[in-house]
């Protein structure tokens, strides 16, 4: 007998999975919809087929502009992060020292800040250092954010890597640089990849905290927030949220999967 | 060794701890700072006082927003979790040989724009949005009775925030159920127990780090939320992170009092965190 679960009890289990799917993917399927859908208000009946609000927002500056500056600021703020994290992670797999628990809570406490409490908290510090608000201040919140993250998926590699493998490099006269770039680095590169990539999209996405400390030039989830309060943007926003959605979906998925086959071919996985 | 002589463990770890004193730590002893008067808005009246904070437990307009908010991330939290157990156990137990594929499947959506899943429920909702215009289409409900309640309301926030959050918390419960011990199943079945014994005994407490862990991972973000309500609950939606937000950036900031609030906020979701790793940690080595 099968002790998890009866026959019927997989077949419900299965309808309810479909289900919960379904409702996960039906509002963006719905977005896709209605981005093609010949009519400034999204709503039934469906009245036509058009590539207008595409073409609308190809040729709106201001929302690639957006686009643009979001996509620099994660590239900045996720390139930090996975330095930092990086540096942190082999501190706390290769290192002892007494103070190890403690400095984990702290690089890990970002996790669990509510944005709006980090989100002020940063605004009320660039205001006493007197900062000006600006896309380096977004930057720097970013890292603060997306830091823990690639900590937590650059420890789990790092503790499948064979030490012995570094130490062989010592001993064969290598020095600390050298056995870096030459035996850690490679080995955990589909690690650091995945990493910068969960960075970049979280980053890319980041509203709560950018909104408190964004100078004038907008980041795309702030010109998106302020374009849902005009209607007769929302047809040219549903396309590009269509692209974006797609796109996100394209990387995240192919870089999983990138990433798996990355490192079996490396080995020292467990294969399971 | 040369190694630790050069990539000393102070050095390695003295740029990323530094980054986040400076760049954490501190922003948030100035928080304090500015929730005791040390610092203020206005200098003229700057001063070691409890003032905002008394204010704070005295407003009962503040308290009950707080508590709004915790009622309303609660039953986000265990709809949430509800929704996601199932899902996770079908996953790990059914013995189906696509577990990552369909695991993947379910993420997928949340590593997808937040604000583009909130805007598609906005399109959905709305009076004249896509639901109800489906159901005057289809001649379910005629063109003057739209059900009007959907979009800006309480409701709206907790089916988005349950909506955005469902594929994150099945990610912790499917970990503990795949990582279970499955000869413990066929033990308790081979010493009597049934299905439905074995699942309340073994099972769901060995789960349980998971759904704790699940559980946190949404009342942590959704208790001090402020977007998704701002987007989709009107007045009736407004939650305590909205309060926050407008003390900070209406045309009468009171940087004080929101403070006292985000302090108070931060506070909570501390010793939730604590205690909650505190019991997943016994857990572990029960």
């Amino acid at each position: 007998m099968d002790v998890a679960l009866s026959g019927n009890g997989r077949r419900v289990l299965r309808i309810f999975f479909v289900l919960l799917v379904v409702f996960l993917y039906a509002p963006i399927a719905i977005l896709l919809i209605f981005s093609f859908n010949n009519s400034p208000i999204p709503a039934f009946p469906l009245s036509g087929f058009t590539t207008e609000w595409y073409r609308q927002f190809a040729s709106n500056p201001d929302l690639k502009g957006a686009l643009w500056t979001s996509a620099i600021v994660a590239a900045i703020s996720s390139a930090a992060a996975v330095f930092l994290g990086v540096l942190a992670a082999i501190a706390l797999v290769r290192r002892r020292f007494a103070a190890k628990s403690a400095a984990s809570a702290l690089l890990l406490a970002p996790l669990v800040i509510p944005y709006i409490v980090f989100g002020i908290s940063l605004l009320l510090f660039f205001h006493a250092a007197g900062i000006q608000r600006s896309l380096l201040t977004v930057v720097i919140g970013h890292t603060v954010i997306t830091l823990p993250y690639t900590i937590l998926v650059l420890v789990p590699r790092l503790t499948q890597i064979d030490v012995n493998l570094e130490e062989a490099a010592y001993d064969l006269g290598a020095g600390p640089f050298r056995t870096f770039g030459w035996i850690v680095l490679p080995l955990i590169l589909p690690a650091v990849l995945s990493a910068f990539l969960i960075a970049f999209t979280t980053s890319f996405d980041e509203y709560a905290v950018a909104s408190f400390v964004v100078g004038t030039r907008e980041t795309f989830p702030i010109y998106l927030y302020s374009a849902l309060r005009f209607p007769s943007r929302l047809p040219q926003v549903i396309a590009v949220a269509v692209v974006v959605m797609v796109v996100s979906l394209v990387v995240v998925v192919g870089a999983e999967i990138g990433r798996r086959i990355a490192e079996r071919r490396l080995g020292t996985i467990p294969t399971s | 060794m040369r190694l630790r002589s050069v990539f000393a463990t102070t050095t390695l770890l003295g740029l990323p701890v530094a980054w986040l004193v400076v760049f954490f730590v501190v922003p948030i002893a100035i928080v304090a700072l500015y929730s005791f008067d040390v610092y203020t808005l206005f200098p003229e009246k700057h001063g070691f006082t409890l003032a905002a904070w008394r204010g704070f437990f005295h407003n009962s307009v503040y308290l009950g927003l707080f508590w709004k908010s915790v009622k309303m991330s609660l039953i986000v939290s265990v709809v949430v979790v509800a929704l996601a157990y199932p899902v996770a156990y079908y996953l790990a137990l059914s013995g189906t040989k696509r577990k990552y594929v369909l695991l993947l499947i379910l993420i997928a959506p949340f590593l997808t724009s937040y604000l583009l899943r909130v805007l598609a429920w906005k399109v959905i909702l709305g009076n004249n949005g896509v639901f109800n215009s489906f159901l005057v289409w289809t001649g379910i409900r005629s063109a003057d009775h739209p059900i009007s309640q959907l979009l800006y309301s309480r409701f709206a926030v907790m089916l988005v925030l349950a909506y955005v959050w469902v594929p994150f918390v099945a990610l912790p419960i499917f970990v503990s159920l795949d990582t279970l011990d499955q000869r413990l199943l066929e033990a308790a079945a081979d010493l009597g127990a049934s299905r439905l014994q074995a699942f309340c005994r073994v099972t769901l407490p060995l789960s349980l780090p998971g759904v704790v862990a699940g559980f946190l991972f949404v009342f942590i973000p959704t208790v001090g939320e402020f977007v998704t309500p701002s987007l989709v609950g009107g007045t009736s939606g407004y939650m305590y992170g909205n309060q926050i937000a407008d003390l900070f950036s209406t045309g009468f900031p009171d940087w004080e009092t929101g403070s006292v609030l985000a302090l108070f906020l931060l506070c909570v979701v501390a010793v939730l965190t604590v205690v909650f790793s505190r019991f997943m940690r016994a857990e572990a080595t029960a």
